[in-house]
């Protein structure tokens, strides 16, 4: 253990040199629109939808699409960087491709209740600041995030977790996370209410991102900084109560990812709510409001609305007549846009074919056709916003954490949020696009 | 409702005693300052052990569920008798009462949105809910069966309590608690009498003592022998044994000691036991989530066969296992796991020659036993995950969850095998039956 950590600590300070890892690049903060104004970003993350249905079929979310959609700006070609959850998370604030864990929610076999949480077994440094790894989910404290940089320019922060600490025995109510070690993690699977947790438990650690990075679980400002949803409504009361950055994770009926929505017996959540877009878009109409009212939104405020991936899977099932045995293929497309790169470790692991159960009478394949994480759109809201305005300008998010690194001034780019000149990677800034915002 | 703390330890020190004093004993009630509620608790202790409320006149709560046994059976008959002659078998093993009740959530079975979602990491079997198919989602609701149930205390209705309860010693103490009037309506002072039980249940430190050698290992307090700790290391194992995956053995992240389950439901495939009499019927099937004594899940077919996993502490003082008592050693059980597969023919029985896997489910169900998780997963030719040794290892490990106070359980008074061999041979297994 001693051996290994050394050796990690040496490859780490070898590798910093070589590629400037995890070193901000200066920039020039350029933005041509009045985001130069905004001093407050709210960014709700919401799970697992495709553009399509969130933004065209579905008739479970009438506040987003016929609310929010007229009064912001509808980011038409926004992708997830990957499936199946946490990775997304990670790449919003760090700008960090998967690991061979990260990207399967450090859920072992991808099968299961008990999940790791365990640190990333780094073997070195890729360009553009990324993480070798062989595995591992929670990155090393060299490894800076968003909320770093923010720190460093004196600017504040805080995730707001629902559910987090419901049940203190999962997880704390700040800074919530499961002890670190394999098969630690308890928050996979929702919590249902009992008398010990009257409200249940739908906290998940894998939306959260913050508790990935050591550079935040072992900062002091991590429990004050990472706290329970119920703390948002007294934050917002005054513009110097109100972070610069208001992240917020909804419970894992509220976000989405439980739940059919339409509270058909057998499709609800574990607290009996209908979830899915239905308990998103409540959660919206609850919690919107609130923010759009608020001092420090009224004066330079954006909110985003956006998904961590989308749900482009496509299960198909064929017998064998000899053997009897059923083969179901459950495929993710996996696309991208950005010109995207798969990042240093997922060789082997996208695109991929993995056997998942194999009996006498089922064979399950997960299929990855693609590293990315598929189309997912995004709503913003904001004073500066052209109302009803659309952009088809390509993003994901690591453009986002790109863009949030303008809006912010943080004074460099993180991981592939950065410019690759060498590859003539790119990404486009949410501030300049003037199909959407004001012009001074 | 209440967690547990240090100064809650130290109450359970004060109060064991008392408890096994038994009714009329003056047992507080630990971390609560609302009195109101601690009477109720107090009166739901005298209710928990009043045989006068049962039809035969025998049979309390503490009957079935011993305070000297960790609340669970305090022999080995596979079920308890009840009626009014007390020759009325039930279908299932009595399950032990320590430790889960606070903690058990309501019945539920989480739907994930992506269908992708779903087949992978969503798709967990259904949880929560008291009894073995967890059809009781509260306490209050769960007491009222064991109160009218023909096979146990056998009331015709609430109406028979309420007459009871109000010709009881503490029918005074009810009547401070629920009012003068109570008794002049049956349904409310039935409903009473369950409020009162599930009192007793959640704030009684007696259920919740967290005094076993684990529970010191865990506090730094003791260290585990050489062979306690391969057990545990067996029983953490994912490539072997696996029993962590559903018997949580960690602690919290608040540092709360574990109960040893999940509370999620499961299909074993436990064999079929011929000393539960409603199995004379080769059409009967006991088969948990969906029937025959729940009726809410009898159309997902794929609930068939399924029941709550058990919490594992107090797990090497019982004599009777699974859901229907169908073992009643440790080992055996341990054995059942990791045979199960690999020696099938020392668990079922074989019809024409042809070997009746999973003779207890109906034969169009049996493709919802688990196969997929180890240690399920091997088959005929293979050895177990276990050996022997290992498994007496295990079993080491397991006797670290018994609590000080728990008194080891009898043999089945009517098996015609006093203590059965640790690792039985058909012929043995079909004898007991």
């Amino acid at each position: 253990m001693g051996m290994r950590t050394w050796s990690v600590t040496l490859l780490a300070t070898a590798a910093a040199g070589m590629f400037s890892a995890g070193i901000a690049r200066t920039h020039s903060d350029g933005i041509t629109t009045d985001v130069a104004r905004i001093r407050h970003v709210f960014i709700i993350v919401l799970e697992n939808k495709n553009y399509t249905d969130t933004f065209g079929t579905s008739t479970q979310d009438p506040y987003l699409q016929k609310t929010l959609v007229p009064m912001g700006a509808l980011l038409t070609q926004y992708y997830g960087t990957g499936h199946v959850s946490l990775d997304n998370y990670i790449s919003m604030i760090s700008g960090q491709a998967p690991t061979p864990d990260t990207v399967d929610d450090c859920i072992p076999g991808l099968t299961g209740t008990l999940g790791n949480y365990d640190d990333v077994t780094q073997t070195g440094w890729a360009p553009q600041g990324q993480v070798v790894a062989t595995g591992g989910c929670i990155y090393p404290a060299r490894v800076r995030t968003l909320v770093d940089q923010m720190t460093q320019v004196g600017l504040s922060w805080r995730g707001y977790m629902e559910d987090m600490g419901n049940d203190p025995a999962r997880e704390n109510a700040s800074c919530g996370h499961p002890v670190i070690g394999v098969r630690t993690d308890r928050t996979n699977t929702a919590e249902a209410p009992s008398t010990a947790v009257p409200l249940g438990d739908a906290y998940a650690t894998r939306h959260n991102p913050f508790v990935y990075f050591h550079s935040i679980i072992d900062s002091k400002s991590c429990k004050k900084n990472v706290v329970n949803l119920t703390h948002l409504q007294a934050d917002l009361a005054q513009q110097s109560t109100t972070p610069n950055l208001v992240f917020i994770t909804p419970n894992l009926c509220n976000d989405g990812h439980d739940g059919a929505g339409t509270g058909a017996t057998g499709t609800t959540c574990a607290n009996g709510q209908p979830g899915g877009l239905t308990s998103a878009d409540e959660f919206l109409q609850t919690w919107v409001p609130r923010i759009l009212a608020s001092p420090a939104y009224r004066e330079d405020g954006l909110l985003i609305v956006t998904f961590d991936e989308s749900t482009y899977g496509a299960v198909t099932s064929s017998r064998n007549t000899t053997t009897g045995q059923t083969t179901v293929d459950i495929t993710y497309a996996g696309q991208t846009c950005c010109d995207q790169q798969p990042g240093p470790n997922l060789s082997g692991v996208r695109p991929s074919t993995t056997t998942l159960v194999t009996t006498p009478t089922v064979v399950q394949n997960l299929v990855f056709a693609g590293f990315g994480g598929d189309r997912i759109g995004a709503v913003l809201v904001s004073p500066f916003i052209i109302p009803g305005s659309t952009s088809a300008t390509p993003y994901n998010h690591y453009g986002l954490l790109r863009s949030l690194e303008d809006i912010f001034h943080v004074g460099g780019y993180l991981g592939y949020a950065a410019d690759d000149p060498r590859a003539g990677y790119h990404l486009d800034t949410i501030g300049n696009d003037e199909a959407i915002f004001q012009h001074p | 409702m209440m967690r547990r703390s240090s100064s809650t330890r130290n109450h359970v020190r004060a109060l064991l005693p008392q408890v096994a004093l038994g009714i009329g004993a003056a047992l507080g009630v630990a971390g609560r300052a609302d009195a109101a509620a601690s009477a109720q608790a107090e009166l739901g202790r005298q209710i928990f052990f009043d045989t006068a409320l049962s039809a035969s006149g025998r049979l309390a709560c503490a009957s079935c569920h011993s305070p000297a046994h960790a609340y669970g059976p305090p022999d080995g008959a596979p079920v308890r008798k009840g009626g009014a002659g007390l020759d009325q078998p039930g279908l299932r093993a009595v399950p032990s009462l320590r430790y889960v009740l606070n903690r058990t959530p309501v019945w539920s079975k989480p739907f994930i949105s992506s269908p992708t979602e779903r087949l992978l990491e969503g798709d967990e079997p259904p949880a929560g809910g008291f009894g073995w198919d967890g059809r009781f989602d509260t306490l209050e609701a769960q007491a009222a069966s064991p109160l009218l149930a023909s096979n146990e205390m056998a009331n015709r209705d609430p109406e028979e309590v309420t007459h009871k309860l109000a010709a009881a010693p503490y029918a005074e103490l009810f009547k401070r608690v629920f009012g003068a009037t109570i008794f002049a309506d049956p349904e409310e002072a039935f409903a009473g009498a369950r409020e009162a039980l599930a009192r007793f249940e959640l704030e009684d430190p007696s259920f919740h003592p967290y005094r076993s050698k684990y529970d010191d290992y865990l506090d730094g307090r003791v260290s585990l022998s050489a062979q306690e700790r391969r057990g545990l290391t067996l029983f953490d194992d994912v490539r072997g044994g696996s029993c962590a995956a559903c018997h949580l053995d960690r602690k919290g992240a608040d540092g709360s000691h574990p109960l040893f389950t999940d509370y999620q439901f499961e299909a074993l495939g436990v064999p079929r036991n011929a000393q539960i009499p409603a199995n004379a019927d080769p059409d009967f099937h006991d088969e948990g989530l969906c029937g025959p004594l729940r009726n809410d899940q009898s159309g997902q077919k794929n609930y068939c066969g399924l029941f709550k996993t058990p919490g594992l502490r107090n797990v090497a003082t019982r004599r009777v296992f699974f859901h229907n008592g169908r073992l009643h050693t440790l080992k055996e059980a341990l054995q059942f796991y990791v045979r199960r597969d690999t020696h099938p023919s020392q668990w079922y029985p074989a019809t024409g020659g042809v070997l009746d896997k999973f003779d207890d489910q109906p034969r169009n169900e049996r493709g919802n036993i688990d196969v997929i998780d180890a240690p399920l997963t091997r088959s005929v030719g293979q050895a177990p995950v276990w050996t022997d040794a290992q498994i007496d290892d295990v079993i080491a490990f397991l006797e670290t969850l018994t609590d000080r106070d728990a008194t080891p359980a009898a043999p089945d008074p009517a098996a015609d095998v006093a203590s059965p061999a640790p690792s039985l041979s058909v012929s043995k297994l079909h004898l007991q039956r």
